[in-house]
């Protein structure tokens, strides 16, 4: 068959299922079939999965003109989705075309929740087309003959392409990538990726800068429009709208109205915890909704998560409280409402939370935002103009990420082995490692083989060996068993599975909260509450109670910050913010002029009159051209609070910066605290201000510089190295559900952080921990640009007699850095002083 | 005796009249027994994790002997007792880096053994290390795990313990330290890649914090 009679068949498909086909997905028919590579940058529900599943299986009928009659078997098509809940969708809609033109193609799917029994009858036989994730994919290179599972392999997908760029999944694909051009010589790379400011750069990073690839590749753009809605739910009252906080609860009465009015709604929460205690809450106050209610979080058992997704499908549910596990494409069609309890951070990811409801092309999508405390207000106020302007952030891809190549040549060695000379060119040649030195390329090399730059003659490393010809491989079973079981990036605490007495599986759940507990106590996880009755082999053993008072674990995990775009709007919302009387009685004609024309101030600024009155009480409003800084004093000590409202990062590294500076002119100690707003140096003693302003600190000269100081004198790069640790394989986290010995190998990756600062400080890894601590910042800028910015905006000190609202969510937040240019005897000395007056 | 036991860095306890000086590395000299007492050095955890393809790095190892010859140096005692935890792990290429140590060292060295010490006393004897459940002296009794026993000062390790330490402006500071209750005192540990276990002081017990220059006491 010619193309043209290939097409037909689709279009016949597609007339018969009563769909017209869009144009993108026409374009994309024709260039797969044309033998390009390309990305799809085309929104959920716009039915993407056929743009591209479709010229995959007429590529293969092209090809195999008896396909009706002789299947010929062997795994033909790979397509990559970041989320396991993804992989069912896409099953079911690649099945349909296939069987419905009677192609005898398979689809399989291979997560981590796929079956031991599933994966080995997978190993000897694969499926046409695998559904799988990034990390399984990696798990097939790390096993023996990998080559010729993949050497007919004609097509890679790699959806959501957007959600893996800028995090180091997206490096395991790129690394991914580069091994199976060489082994998979037919394969062609589509990406599809959500709209992000960066999609030229998205398609660099995925097929390979300069590389053939690249050259012979399209953009394919759906354009599709989608109307958005957002609505702020705020309360009748404004008074009792607390000044900080993340829970949002108080506002439970307005969301139930909600929920009853649409047919089905999806909550998304910021954190497990948030979830867990919403779901709770709903059901305690309003106990009608048993049984119609459900939660989705990524530490729920597999069985629980597919029954909520099916029961959403089908309808058979009124509401889901879930986190970011569902945050991606699934299609659930019913789906009428969104509900976004606290702020987003992002643009792009309000967006697509958005995307979620109202699915079918062409129809309104309604997002509820409901803001956790009187800050948030601003936030949603932001949101809304965002939302109208379609304003979206770019994903920056990482550099150089060190660990994450120790950890895929280690891969490589697994299974069966490799030479370096032929890995070389294949990680040169991705958008990650484009700059990788050969002195770093020897160095990692080195690592994995010895341990160490030098041999010395009593060490006994052991891992990756190199044979007489060669050859780089891993020999011992038991090592490379660990690595398999470590293959992956996202780093989570050593985390154990929840049991029932009697048996039943109910989920993970992290070492550090279980270990805070004894027997007996009730802590509430996947909606129930359980009693502990004892921690053996690595399992938590539990009972049902009926007890109602219970703790919630509270599950670490990364604090995201906003975008330089989100930060620039609630720039913007502050500014109109500054203009507006303080009255009560403002409506809503009231507008200010501002900058280039005339802005409405919007209903949630004016729900944030009185808060703004407080304020401007003890404080100001920061206007364009002011910088604010307050003054105050607490029973905790001094508190310096900086405005310059750049989001978390910037301010991350500002407030470092500042505290290193300060602590040059006497010795001084930190502790700093950050948020989207602004940032706060505490100290036992009295910055002086005066000196702050006369040395000019706040100087973007020297910036990389002091930037690279202050980081030594700061904390900040340990946590970092934490994740670095793990990923390169110098750390076990154990393994919830498997019985294997790890305990003897698990060390703290603190103590790992200060034996490498004290005895290997110039460890590429230990140096990339340092590197990635601001990484983000720098590469776009940004932090040199606020800085420049703030030159020249007048700086205001107000020294006020008591906290501000402003300076609230901040002073409150115990999460924290410090920094420190006193001595260690000097500094306990002091504290003993202290203790009388504590 | 007459060389300096003591200085600005080093703080001294008298017990039943004898006197005990704590250094900041973490080892203890008793004065009168010319005694120095060394607690959970961990000997052979590096090369441990590294023959499991845990690239800790190897000067590390270097590091725990370094540390022992200082202490030795500035105390010169005639004996040596190691409070147990001597060697982390089973037998590897570190025990040939003890060996080798030891043919240096001029003062007896006694081992009281403790949970990690899982390597036969006879290699230790072979080395003409002296291995024992525990030491009975004077007034005294040093075992690796802390015990109580009725009339006697006991002096331990294991815990490898630790304090937090707290002052204004949210600071916070965590740190190896001696532990000292009412008939007992452990020891921290001595060793370079080992963590710490926070305890909290009640009533009487009295703490020495170390730090790399000074032994403090946080109830002066």
């Amino acid at each position: 068959m010619n193309k043209r009679e290939l097409i037909k068949l689709a279009n016949d498909w597609f007339k018969f299922q009563s769909w017209k086909s869009f144009a993108f997905q026409k374009e994309s028919w024709n260039a797969f079939l044309d033998g390009k590579h390309g990305l799809l940058n085309a929104p959920t529900g716009s039915g993407k999965t056929y743009a591209l599943w479709i010229p995959i299986v007429l590529d293969y009928i092209r090809q195999n003109p008896d396909y009706k009659t002789k299947h010929k078997p062997g795994l033909k098509a790979i397509w990559i989705t970041p989320l396991r809940a993804l992989s069912v969708e896409i099953e079911q809609a690649a099945n349909r075309f296939a069987q419905d033109l009677g192609s005898q193609l398979t689809v399989g799917i291979r997560t981590g929740d796929t079956s031991q029994k599933l994966r080995a009858a997978q190993k000897k036989q694969m499926p046409d087309l695998l559904i799988t994730t990034p990390e399984s994919l990696q798990l097939l290179l790390s096993s023996k003959g990998y080559e010729k599972t993949f050497k007919d392999l004609n097509a890679i997908v790699i959806d959501e392409w957007h959600e893996l760029l800028g995090t180091k999944r997206g490096v395991q694909i790129e690394l991914a990538l580069s091994r199976l051009k060489t082994v998979s010589p037919k394969m062609k790379i589509w990406g599809i990726s959500a709209t992000i400011g960066n999609l030229q750069e998205a398609r660099e990073v995925l097929l390979g800068p300069e590389s053939e690839a690249f050259e012979n590749s399209v953009l394919i753009r759906a354009d599709i429009k989608k109307k958005i809605t957002v609505r702020s739910i705020i309360p009748e009252k404004m008074e009792t709208f607390p000044w900080r906080g993340h829970l949002g609860l108080h506002l439970i009465d307005e969301v139930v109205p909600i929920i009853r009015k649409s047919r089905t709604t999806l909550l998304f929460t910021n954190t497990r915890s948030q979830c867990e205690i919403w779901f709770q809450r709903i059901l305690q106050k309003y106990p009608e909704f048993a049984g119609e209610l459900a939660m989705h979080h990524g530490s729920i058992n597999k069985e629980t998560r597919l029954w909520v997704e099916q029961a959403i499908r089908d309808e058979r549910l009124k509401a889901v409280v879930a986190t970011s596990s569902l945050d991606l494409g699934v299609d659930f069609a019913p789906v009428e409402t969104i509900i976004q309890i606290g702020g987003p951070k992002g643009v792009a990811r309000f967006l697509q939370r958005a995307g979620r409801s109202g699915h079918q092309p062409g129809k309104e999508s309604v997002i509820y935002f409901l803001p956790t405390h009187a800050m948030e207000l601003i936030e949603a106020s932001a949101l809304q103009k965002a939302v109208k302007n379609t304003v979206v952030e770019d994903r920056i891809p990482y550099l150089n990420s060190f660990d994450v190549l120790v950890q895929y040549l280690t891969t490589l060695a697994v299974s069966d082995g490799f030479f370096p000379k032929d890995i070389w060119p294949e990680v040169k040649s991705t958008f990650c490692y484009q700059a990788l030195s050969e002195e770093q390329w020897e160095w990692l090399l080195n690592f994995i083989t010895q341990g160490s730059q030098t041999l010395q003659a009593y060490d006994e490393y052991k891992k990756v060996e190199i044979e007489e010809d060669g050859l780089f491989k891993v020999n011992n079973r038991a090592i490379a068993m660990r690595h398999r079981l470590q293959i992956g990036t996202i780093v989570s605490d050593a985390v154990l599975a929840v049991k029932y007495l009697g048996g039943g599986y109910i989920g993970t759940i992290e070492e550090w909260f279980i270990s805070k507990l004894n027997p007996g106590d009730v802590f509430t996880f996947a909606g129930k509450n359980l009693e502990l009755y004892q921690i053996k082999n690595m399992q938590v053993i539990v009972k049902k109670s009926k007890v109602k008072n219970s703790r919630f674990p509270s599950w670490a995990g990364g604090r995201m910050s906003f975008s330089a775009q989100m930060s620039e709007l609630l720039r913007e919302e502050m500014f109109v913010a500054s203009e507006l009387e303080a009255d009560s009685d403002v409506t809503p004609s009231t507008s200010a002029a501002l900058g280039t024309g005339s802005v409405e101030s919007s209903l949630e600024l004016q729900a944030l009159t009185n808060i703004f009155k407080r304020q401007k009480k003890e404080s100001i409003i920061p206007k364009k051209d002011e910088f604010l800084i307050e003054t105050f004093k607490t029973r905790e000590g001094y508190h310096a609070i900086f405005y310059p409202f750049e989001g978390r990062f910037v301010h991350e590294a500002m407030a470092s910066l500042l505290a290193y500076r300060i602590s040059l002119l006497s010795p001084i100690t930190f502790s700093l605290a950050f948020n989207d707003y602004g940032f706060e140096l505490l100290s036992d003693q009295q910055i002086d201000m005066q000196q702050v302003f006369d040395n000019n600190l706040f100087s973007p000269e020297y910036l990389m510089d002091d930037l690279q100081k202050s980081l030594n004198s700061t904390e900040m790069a340990r946590r970092k190295f934490r994740d670095i640790a793990v990923i390169a394989g110098m750390v076990f986290t154990g393994f919830p559900n498997k019985m294997i010995k790890t305990k003897h190998l698990q060390s703290n990756s603190q103590l790992l952080f200060s034996v490498f600062r004290d005895y290997e400080p110039d460890n590429l890894l230990f140096q990339q921990a340092f590197r990635e601590t601001f990484e983000h910042q720098l590469e776009e800028g940004r932090l040199r640009l606020a800085m420049e910015r703030i030159s020249e905006q007048k700086l205001v000190w107000k020294q006020c007699e008591k906290p501000t609202p402003f300076s609230f969510p901040i002073i409150t937040d115990r999460m924290r850095e410090k920094l420190s240019s006193e001595k260690l005897e000097d500094r306990i000395k002091k504290m003993m002083a202290q203790w009388g007056d504590l | 005796m007459g060389r300096p036991v003591a200085s600005k860095m080093t703080k001294t306890l008298s017990l039943y009249n004898q006197n005990f000086t704590l250094h900041p590395s973490g080892a203890m000299f008793w004065e009168e027994e010319d005694l120095l007492v060394i607690s959970d050095v961990h000997l052979g955890k590096v090369s441990h994790f590294r023959k499991f393809g845990s690239a800790v790095p190897q000067n590390a190892i270097v590091g725990n002997f370094q540390k022992m010859n200082e202490v030795i140096a500035f105390f010169e005692p005639s004996k040596i007792a190691f409070l147990g935890d001597l060697f982390h792990s089973s037998l590897n290429k570190e025990w040939l880096l003890f060996e080798h140590w030891l043919e240096n060292i001029s003062a007896e060295v006694i081992l009281v053994e403790g949970n990690h010490d899982i390597i036969s006393p006879l290699k230790y004897e072979a080395l003409g290390v002296f291995v024992t459940p525990e030491i009975v002296l004077k007034n005294f009794l040093f075992t690796h795990h802390p015990e109580e026993r009725h009339g006697f000062f006991n002096f331990s390790g294991h815990i490898h313990p630790g304090v937090k330490i707290r002052g204004r402006g949210r600071q916070q500071l965590k740190l190896s330290c001696f532990f000292k209750s009412k008939d007992q005192l452990i020891l921290p540990a001595f060793g370079e890649f080992t963590g710490k276990h926070i305890l909290i002081p009640q009533g009487d017990d009295e703490v020495y914090v170390v730090t790399k220059e000074e032994v403090i006491c946080l109830n002066d």
